[in-house]
């Protein structure tokens, strides 16, 4: 592809529509030329900013509060009998908080991401923690992860990017839920973390090598890491697989479109 | 013993409760009458709530609840503008909006984006509420609800091709519209001499 059909498909890349090949062949065009390795990133540091904006906001508790109730579909408020025993439980939630907030500092976690998705790799592999969703099916293991959590999770690599899925589940990233999908390649063990890409803003330091690069690598301890910002996602690509290598799985995260059949359920009647 | 009833609900709010935010920026940008946003979540949630039996657990409960959603904006915005006497928006004739994406204007804009951005919310609610109906409501599900094309077309019952030259469309009237507001308000980095092809 040359660099004006290259951009012309740029709106297909950044979405992770379309084609796997056309993609694929987008990377290859993108690691070689930078111009439009270049044109790329800005097209997307726009487009995230633009997206970050227009997705800010916490829902209004009040207002929930009141549509809930309204539709019915709150639960039922505490009856008054249980009004006896809140100073119990309130004596039991401060206890809860003296030991979580104990526990908060006793050993203190590492801030950087690589370093906690490098712990995490290792346990997985170790067998400290054990992996949740055993699967050598890429769509089964989307599928899990997919009901699992609250943020939007993409497709695992496929075979053809050198990625040989095993599961995934989801893990805690400083505090908050991330995805995980374990796999080989070439028989090297290999984790790939997914968090939503609004949590970049807790990690400093992996936040500013993103608004530098698109991609970035470096090596935690006796491990290669990639870091990438892929549609809605941050992913991180762990293991002791060589630089390029764990590129290309870090490139193929999400390239398939989603091929199954549409799964919204019987159309809402209409107003 | 479980009531039924307790855990169709458990189940509802397990579903909802991710999505609350989405489902409330979603709605705040999209309807007309923003005295309306509560009156158009109750209904949209109160339908899909009332419907929950027919969602199969494990399916596409983001795509589905965002339906309910789209048809209540739809019809909180036909009422808003029957009472004022006004049609409902016209979509706005395309070569209007054929500026290309290498515009000199749009290159500047891109090369500094962060001096607009931090500075644009009222630029960018009016410049969103430019946009025609069908492609502020794909610019906002692709940003705000992140769905795919597919699930995009699902929703708002309208085919895939469709969908994506709205979006393309949509993305390329708001660079040029928050363009120019950057150059009127100073916001544009300096001209760039180098050709980056």
């Amino acid at each position: 592809m040359n660099c004006d059909e290259v951009r012309q498909h740029w709106e297909l890349y950044y979405d992770s529509e379309g084609d796997s090949e056309v993609y694929l062949q987008i990377n290859e065009h993108l690691a070689a030329c930078q111009g439009c390795a270049k044109w790329f990133f800005q097209q997307a540091q726009f487009e995230d900013g633009v997206t970050a904006k227009l997705a800010a906001a916490q829902p209004t508790a009040e207002l929930w509060r009141r549509v809930l109730s309204e539709t019915g579909a709150a639960q039922p408020v505490a009856a008054r009998g249980w009004s006896f025993f809140s100073p119990f439980f309130a004596l039991a939630a401060s206890l809860v908080l003296i030991v979580g907030i104990w526990q908060f500092r006793a050993p203190s976690e590492p801030d950087h991401l690589f370093a906690l998705t490098a712990t995490l790799h290792e346990r997985i592999f170790d067998g400290s923690q054990r992996v949740e969703f055993a699967s050598a099916s890429d769509e089964a293991v989307e599928g899990y992860l997919k009901q699992r959590v609250s943020f939007h999770v993409r497709c695992p690599p496929r075979k053809d990017a050198g990625f040989e899925v095993r599961g995934g589940g989801v893990c805690t990233i400083a505090g908050d839920s991330a995805a995980y999908v374990v796999g080989q390649v070439e028989s090297k063990d290999v984790s790939i973390f997914i968090l939503p890409a609004e949590r970049l803003a807790k990690f400093d330091h992996e936040r500013e090598v993103l608004s530098r690069e698109a991609i970035h690598h470096c090596r935690e301890g006796k491990y290669e890491m990639v870091l990438a910002k892929i549609d809605h996602n941050i992913v991180v690509v762990i293991g002791k697989g060589s630089p390029e290598q764990l590129e290309r799985v870090v490139r193929a995260y999400g390239t398939y479109p989603d091929v199954r059949p549409a799964q919204v359920n019987d159309r809402p009647r209409a107003a | 013993m479980t009531k039924p009833k307790e855990d169709r609900s458990a189940r509802f709010l397990r579903h909802l409760e991710p999505l609350q935010s989405a489902l409330e920026a979603y709605a705040r940008r999209s309807v007309h009458d923003p005295n309306s946003v509560e009156d158009v979540l109750q209904e949209a949630v109160g339908k899909a709530f009332r419907d929950f039996q027919l969602y199969a657990e494990g399916t596409n409960f983001r795509a589905w609840i965002f339906r309910y959603l789209n048809l209540e904006i739809y019809a909180g915005n036909r009422s808003f503008h029957r009472q004022r006497h006004e049609a409902l928006e016209e979509p706005i004739a395309e070569d209007i909006w054929e500026q290309t994406i290498e515009a000199p204007l749009i290159e500047r804009l891109l090369d500094h984006p962060e001096r607009l951005l931090s500075h644009c919310d009222d630029a960018l609610a009016k410049a969103i509420a430019e946009l025609g109906p069908l492609e502020r409501s794909v610019l906002l599900l692709r940003a705000i609800g992140q769905f795919k094309h597919r699930e995009m077309s699902d929703i708002l019952e309208v085919p895939m091709g469709t969908i994506m030259s709205a979006l393309s469309r949509a993305r390329a009237r708001l660079r040029f519209t928050l363009a120019e507001y950057a150059q009127e308000h100073g916001l544009l980095g300096p001209q760039s001499l180098q050709n980056p092809k």
